[in-house]
């Protein structure tokens, strides 16, 4: 009745051998690149978030980093510092850290922002807006989320198809052309 | 159909989009299920709204996954602006240039007026005639007397002709704030949320009709909550 924790009841049956478990070949949930570890804070400047290392496969902008201008390319871009002008990365992802100040037209293949956005958001596949979110600009993306609490100010455009098997359709929004500093602002 | 025709005489039952199958007509108002609540005015705000292909919506409260896919999956583009929040955030931030601007710099306390038309300087910035649906919730008991005029003018050059505009009043003041997310066609969640202001006047019928005066045409619901949905058609 009370036996050693380690002491097995012997059996009869032969031991039959447990396979290891088979990871099934399930298509990975999308989710934002892992946020890199924050670096060290100057005293003026409050202490950023702490985060977890990102994959090495990511691009990294971190806390304390300002780039004002144009990124483009083909690597996943998580962002923690601020970032100003155009970023364009339209196979990749672009993920916004809860540190991440941008200022800039973004077009990618995925979208995510739990930090503060202000310009146009264009996504291939899909976007995502956590809690801690800041956006305001225009998005045009064939799969929003949204969490509660997300500060969202602007323009929402996405388009489904009318078969629901069939991927929405992603809509070019090419007629809008708002300035990111025009928050609000619609020209279409 | 000419949508920016389109009335329906009173107390007539909304047409359906299936012949010969008549949607019922208004069910009690207000009639709450946890925190949702039967909302009269959301159904003949989308039947105003509905003929218009891939039509413009304005939510003037936080936006919602739920009440982004409600008008996703029906084809309508949305706009959202949490008017409430950036009006507090607009306050807040008068009160620290008053108070960290230098004496005698000529920075005076603005009057009401002139806080609400600065206040509009970059809320609801939008091209005129661009949307087919504004949903306001319960926002104007929430503005003060000058700003509430201010934001409905500003709506009215918003909506296109035809579209319409759907409000709600409390009859007396709310018990707690609430932000508010569309279940489906007819049913409105009622999300508690932290005050963000103050409920600031109860409206009477005549000072609404006055305050949408721009507005060709209106219609209200009452509820058991003594909540009035009023929509309001330019």
């Amino acid at each position: 009745m009370w036996r050693k924790p380690n002491e097995v009841k012997p059996s009869s049956q032969p031991e039959i051998p447990v396979p290891a478990a088979v990871k099934s070949e399930e298509p990975k949930p999308w989710a934002p690149a892992a946020p890199p570890q924050a670096a060290p804070a100057a005293k003026s400047v409050p202490e950023p978030r702490a985060v977890a290392p990102a994959p090495s496969n990511v691009s990294r902008i971190s806390a304390g980093l300002k780039i004002q201008g144009e990124i483009s390319g083909t690597a996943d871009l998580y962002i923690d510092g601020d970032v100003q002008g155009k970023i364009r990365v339209s196979s990749a992802s672009v993920t916004v850290g809860p540190n991440g100040r941008v200022q800039a037209e973004i077009d990618a293949r995925q979208i995510s922002v739990e930090g503060s956005v202000q310009g146009n958001l264009k996504a291939s596949e899909r976007s995502h807006f956590g809690a801690s979110s800041k956006f305001a600009g225009s998005v045009s993306s064939p799969r929003i989320g949204i969490d509660d609490g997300a500060n969202l100010r602007g323009k929402i455009e996405t388009v489904r198809s009318a078969s629901p098997e069939k991927p929405a359709k992603f809509e070019a929004s090419e007629s809008d052309n708002l300035h990111p500093a025009a928050v609000g602002a619609d020209s279409e | 159909m000419n949508w920016m025709a389109k009335t329906r005489p009173a107390g007539a039952v909304p047409a359906s989009a299936a012949p010969g199958k008549p949607t019922p007509g208004p069910v009690a108002s207000g009639a709450a299920n946890g925190n949702s609540r039967v909302s009269n005015g959301l159904k003949e705000f989308l039947w105003l709204i509905g003929d218009v292909p891939r039509g413009r919506v304005l939510d003037l409260g936080p936006i919602y996954q739920s009440t982004l896919n409600f008008f996703v999956e029906k084809g309508y583009r949305v706009s959202s602006e949490d008017i409430l929040r950036a009006w507090k955030d607009f306050l807040t931030a008068e009160e620290e240039r008053l108070r960290t601007a230098p004496v005698g710099d000529g920075w005076d306390k603005l009057s009401p007026s002139a806080l609400a038309a600065k206040f509009l300087e970059n809320a609801l910035q939008y091209q005129a005639e661009s949307f087919h649906g504004v949903l306001a919730w319960d926002l104007f008991d929430y503005f003060d007397p000058e700003a509430a005029p201010r934001i409905v003018e500003r709506l009215s050059s918003l909506v296109h002709p035809g579209g319409a505009v759907l409000a709600l009043f409390h009859s007396r003041p709310a018990e707690r704030f609430h932000r508010y997310r569309i279940i489906d066609k007819q049913n409105v969640e009622l999300v508690p949320a932290s005050t963000i202001a103050v409920h600031a006047r109860v409206f009477q019928n005549r000072e609404l009709l006055d305050l949408f005066s721009s507005f060709r045409s209106s219609k209200s619901f009452v509820g058991r909550d003594q909540v009035r949905e009023a929509l309001f058609v330019k």
